[in-house]
């Protein structure tokens, strides 16, 4: 017993081990995997997220006018996995630190993270497209000139024509 | 003196997951056992096979919580066998770090509940303590305090950067001082002797032929380890000892324990010294072919056994489990008769069962 007895003496006259947390500090590390955080500039609706959001929280879908595409990320069913982030060619999703999830039960369909990507018009024949982020291009191509610039304003077709060319 | 059957469970106290036991006693002896699963089962072998492969990845992490890297990290290694991809070195040693990670966490919260089974409630709540040094470390490396997210298919999705790993290193030895203190405890303490020493007796004999796995095995001295006895990830490349202990009691297994524990670190120590530059994963989303692949690996209970069949398309055919507790608490049977009532709930945590891995 002898053995524990120092243990127990040592810990006794040793400041608490838990956080105070809500009256103080608590330990959060960089890259703690929260509640995730969506860049409708960067995202390009490739839908992988979707493919691989294992609790099904993430649904990209055609808004009612045919304007665009809407992102919506349901916080509720999301299991902070982070495969979103992982699988995201331009990184347009992303975990934040923000562990806080308490919210009002009357808020429960409302606490989403939404995203909205208007389609733009091919510059050459007018067809309404997902834009090309310029986070795509910087990947695809390491140096983007003015060249490369000007494809990102043309839709698959017109790009194909003008390599044709 | 007459016979009494008495029902454990499935909700009792001392038991942490719902398990239900017919536990024959005579005056105050068991007698004879009777064991009754299935009261969390959450179909997720059914799930596994609706959803497609990186989804699997998420869903798999949550068949256990203790176990919850080698549940991914085994699935990954039967994909890769079936698309025939080789992993680059560094994810190899990333691997093994997680899985390191993990087993120490595992094993003080087991050794943490013994001690709390036995009611020496102060030294549950030390080791406890001690662990929050393994959760910091999961928390600042992973992002998440249980389910660590470190595997994908081809690699790892970390990295460790040259202030994680000093990071690392440092709370490793944070962590060496206190645990040998502890092992002293569970070594000498008279209240803890008292408790366990020869305590729930698995001879040999009998661990062999309920082929027992993990530390109930390595308990009454039968080496039976996969991370040596059939090497996976950088396992070839690293010396692993393999801690035995021959007291067949529950002293014995919560030794092994605790000297797994030890071995753990110095395996994650040599990792971090050896650890070679590169990228971390495959760089391409991979094809998974028709075909089907066994994998295993030693999870902290024992011997982790992944059957995956895949048919071409990104969902796969049928994915089956062999978790170590399937073994572990047959061989109960053997572990009860001529104890005392008081030890149920001892001898059950000594098994460390994971019914939450068993039921799925």
């Amino acid at each position: 017993m002898s053995s524990f007895l120092k243990i127990a003496l040592r810990n006794l006259f040793k400041s608490p081990t838990t956080d105070p947390y809500p009256f103080g500090e608590t330990f959060v590390p960089e890259g703690l995997r929260g509640k995730a955080k969506y860049n409708a500039g960067a995202c390009i609706a490739c839908r992988m997220c979707e493919h691989v959001c294992a609790g099904g929280a993430i649904q990209i879908r055609e808004v009612a006018d045919k304007s665009g595409l809407e992102f919506i990320l349901w916080h509720n069913t999301c299991t902070f996995c982070g495969l979103c982030e992982y699988y995201c060619p331009t990184k347009a999703i992303r975990l934040t630190e923000d562990y806080h999830t308490a919210h009002r039960q009357e808020d429960k369909y409302r606490y989403v993270e939404k995203g909205f990507i208007k389609y733009v018009n091919c510059a050459g024949c007018g067809t309404p497209m997902v834009p090309i982020s310029p986070e795509l291009l910087q990947r695809a191509y390491e140096h983007v000139n003015k060249e490369i610039e000007m494809l990102r304003h043309l839709c698959p077709k017109c790009r194909q024509k003008r390599a044709l060319r | 003196m007459s016979t009494y059957t008495i029902p454990v469970g499935p909700l009792h106290v001392a038991l942490e997951e719902p398990m239900y036991f017919r536990v024959e006693v005579e005056g105050e002896t068991i007698v004879g056992l009777e064991l009754t699963a299935g009261h969390v089962h959450r179909g997720i072998e059914y799930l596994a096979m609706k959803r497609n492969i990186y989804q699997n990845l998420t869903l798999l992490e949550r068949v256990c919580s203790l176990c919850s890297n080698n549940h991914p990290f085994t699935y990954c290694m039967a994909l890769e066998k079936i698309a025939g991809i080789q992993i680059p070195e560094r994810a190899e040693y990333l691997r093994v770090i997680a899985d390191e990670i993990k087993r120490i966490a595992s094993h003080l919260f087991n050794i943490a509940m013994l001690a709390h089974i036995i009611g020496f409630d102060s030294l549950f709540m030390h080791v406890m303590e001690l662990r929050e040094i393994v959760q910091d470390i999961k928390e600042t490396i992973y992002g998440n305090r249980m389910d660590l997210a470190a595997n994908c298919i081809g690699g790892v999705r970390y990295d460790l950067s040259e202030e994680k790993i000093k990071y690392l290193a440092r709370q490793l030895d944070n962590l060496k001082k206190p645990l040998e203190e502890i092992t002293r405890i569970y070594m000498n303490n008279k209240f803890v002797r008292a408790r366990t020493e020869g305590v729930g007796i698995l001879p040999k004999d009998e661990a062999l032929r309920y082929g027992v796995v993990g530390p109930v095995a390595r308990g009454s001295g039968i080496n039976n380890d996969v991370r040596v006895k059939s090497p996976y990830a950088a396992y070839d490349k690293l010396k692993v000892n393999v801690q035995v202990e021959t007291g067949c009691d529950v002293k014995a297994r919560a030794l092994v324990r605790l000297r797994e524990i030890q071995e753990a670190i110095n395996i994650i120590q040599h990792c971090l010294k050896e650890i070679p530059d590169g990228p971390t994963c495959i760089d391409y989303l991979p094809e998974i072919p028709a075909g089907e692949a066994v994998a295993k690996s030693e999870a902290p209970r024992g011997e982790l056994i992944y059957y995956l069949r895949t048919n071409g398309s990104d969902i796969p055919e049928r994915i089956k489990w062999r978790v170590p507790t399937y073994m572990n608490w047959e061989a109960l049977k053997v572990m009860m008769p001529g104890n005392k009532v008081a030890d149920i709930p001892l001898i059950i945590n000594s098994i460390d069962p994971c019914i939450s891995c068993t039921e799925r």
